[in-house]
């Protein structure tokens, strides 16, 4: 269990995180995701203590984590791949960390099995892929058998085989009433991990929700309309219902004008709108929301930097 | 290759043994520091340069001219044989010292000595502890192996070394602590600047280049409270700690050997509370 109240970090006036509250509970996946730069990381690290918070606190089965006396026992970190002494071997880097907890010999070696480093156990961490680091950093995080596993990206540089096993891995330890909490930037990676999603964006909760609740929170089923009344259909649309989250995009491809997607409605009721108005329609489809769709339209005015150097007005406000 | 996930929990969960210990961050200290190459490097260069030079100033000192040797000289070059690669072997350790701590902040290994150990000063007392210890042993070996292999060669030089004068006894293990505590400082040096390469070159200048400046001065000013001053740098006072003082003519402004360690503990404590302080402050 993690409980962060109100949790703040800031590097000058630079607001990484802001005022942050959230749970992660036992026996569930938790994801956590966000664009680039959103804070993932800071407050991962805010939770083991390895950053100080400005303000608010954070709470790891009800203490700070720094106030536990097994403080691998209780969480198991990865935070970035290269938190290992390059000159050293993946064998005497986890008996160094076990060391401290007197975890040893008979527990690296299983955790060394259970991540599959074994035929690279004894080469010096400088020599390893992205992958390998990874393995390793997860190896680490388990040799204390957490009850909580803070995860940032674990699937970063892993080939398909390793992505299979973090995410099975995750479901397992989860199963055993573990907390597990694992940041992406993928919503896909974390529709296949997870049950449980808090999305963060410029150091801020922008959702907190079960895997299905995200989807219907940001729209739920889009439907993809075709007519060449397309702008009346659209005025119409918007008035009409002015009590629900319509939403009008227009078509994404500029050689269709006549296309747009409309969500906050179901097909039947924009069929019956346009039928009322005699507006003629080409097409009516539901589209079923991806999650990738649904964490693009949260995080759309989220997002810190822009592809091509576009330049939200929002961005420039809190800057 | 990869192995299934059924295995990953024991069974027996809440009465693990596995707890934070002082003696564990020892043990991960102590690992830490021999399954790097670039400390069986400094160590091994220490041995072989320390009795090395022994060796060579031994075989290469001409033989007195006139009569016996007085006592007091006798016990002088003695140490001096067996001690005067410190000059160099010192600056081993201070480069060892620095990297304990700043390979760590350059690798980002330091995140997981911290996540491992959060209250993060035991971390610190342990590689001081560990990193400190290791290298007196290395240096007593060092300095007393010196003076064992050299000791067939100073009679040639009118020298005959008395392994019972408690006064050249207390000189080599002044020297090993000379070599410890040097590093010491230099690793609190590592853990403020946390770059190897600023680290290094800090320590260094304090030790080696601090020092000349200071007799510049001195010289120049022709002050002597400057002269009194230079006495207390560390590196002036700790070469005290391996002086041979039995019947040495107490030059002007020279500390006893006692006075050079507590001088240069003082500037290692210090320092190491600089350290302590701002490494429970910052952010890893």
């Amino acid at each position: 269990m993690i409980e962060a109240r109100e949790l703040s970090k800031h590097y000058g006036s630079k607001k990484a995180v802001d005022g942050v509250s959230f749970t992660v509970r036992p026996g569930k996946v938790t994801g956590f995701l966000g664009p680039n730069g959103a804070g993932k990381s800071t407050t991962m690290r805010l939770i083991v203590g390895l950053d100080r918070a400005t303000s608010g606190s954070v709470t790891v089965n009800g203490k700070p984590y720094a106030a536990h006396r097994a403080p691998l026992s209780e969480v198991g970190v990865l935070l970035d791949a290269k938190a290992i002494h390059t000159g050293r071997s993946a064998v005497n880097h986890l008996l160094a960390v076990g060391a401290t907890h007197g975890i040893g010999r008979t527990r690296v070696d299983e955790v060394i099995g259970l991540t599959g480093l074994d035929s690279v156990a004894r080469k010096r961490v400088g020599g390893f892929s992205l992958g390998m680091g990874q393995r390793l950093g997860i190896a680490a995080a388990l040799l204390g058998d957490p009850a909580t596993l803070v995860l940032d990206e674990p699937v970063n540089g892993l080939d398909p085989e390793g992505v299979m096993w973090v995410r099975s891995l995750a479901r397992q330890l989860a199963s055993e009433g573990r907390t597990i909490f694992l940041s992406s930037h993928l919503m896909s990676e974390m529709a296949l991990t997870a049950d449980h999603i808090i999305v963060l964006g410029r150091g801020r909760v922008i959702a907190d929700a079960p895997v299905a609740d995200i989807v219907a929170l940001s729209g739920g089923t889009l439907v993809r309309v075709r007519t060449p009344h397309a702008a009346r259909l659209g005025e119409l649309l918007a008035r009409t219902e002015l009590g629900t989250q319509v939403q009008v995009h227009p078509g994404s491809s500029t050689n269709e004008p006549d296309v747009f997607q409309v969500s906050g409605l179901d097909a039947a009721r924009i069929g019956e709108l346009a039928a009322s108005a005699g507006l003629a329609l080409h097409e009516l489809t539901p589209v079923a929301g991806s999650l990738e769709e649904a964490y693009m339209s949260l995080t759309q005015n989220e997002v810190e930097y822009h592809a091509g150097g576009t330049t939200s007005a929002s961005e420039g406000a809190s800057q | 290759m990869i192995t299934s996930t059924q295995h990953s929990v024991s069974a027996d969960r809440p009465d693990r043994l596995s707890r934070l210990t002082f003696g564990g961050i020892l043990r991960s200290e102590w690992i830490k520091l021999v399954s790097l190459r670039s400390t069986i490097w400094c160590y091994a260069l220490i041995v072989v340069v320390g009795v090395g030079f022994g060796v060579l100033i031994a075989l290469t000192s001409p033989a007195p001219t006139t009569g016996a040797v007085p006592d007091a000289i006798q016990g002088s070059t003695a140490v001096q044989v067996a001690t005067l690669a410190l000059g160099f072997t010192a600056l081993a350790s201070v480069v060892l010292g620095t990297l304990v701590i700043t390979g760590e902040y350059g690798t980002g290994m330091i995140r997981s000595t911290f996540a491992a150990v959060p209250t993060r000063l035991p971390a610190l007392f342990g590689k001081i502890v560990v990193f400190g210890m290791t290298t007196f042993v290395v240096g007593l070996v060092t300095i007393f192996g010196t003076a064992l292999v050299t000791a067939p060669m100073l009679p040639g030089l009118g020298v005959t070394p008395d392994f019972t004068d408690p006064a050249y006894l207390l000189a080599l293990v002044g020297g090993a602590g000379y070599l410890a505590l040097v590093g010491v400082f230099a690793l609190a040096i590592g853990a403020i600047v946390r770059h190897s390469a600023g680290a290094i070159a800090s320590a260094l200048g304090v030790i080696l280049v601090l020092p000349t400046v200071v007799l510049i001065l001195s010289a120049i000013t022709q002050a002597e409270w400057i002269q009194r001053a230079a006495a207390f740098l560390p590196d002036a006072a700790g070469s005290r700690m391996f002086a041979y003082t039995a019947g040495e003519v107490a030059a002007a402004n020279s500390l006893a050997p006692w006075q050079g360690l507590l001088v240069l503990l003082a500037w290692d404590a210090t320092l190491v509370l600089v350290a302590a302080v701002l490494m429970k402050r910052r952010d890893a």
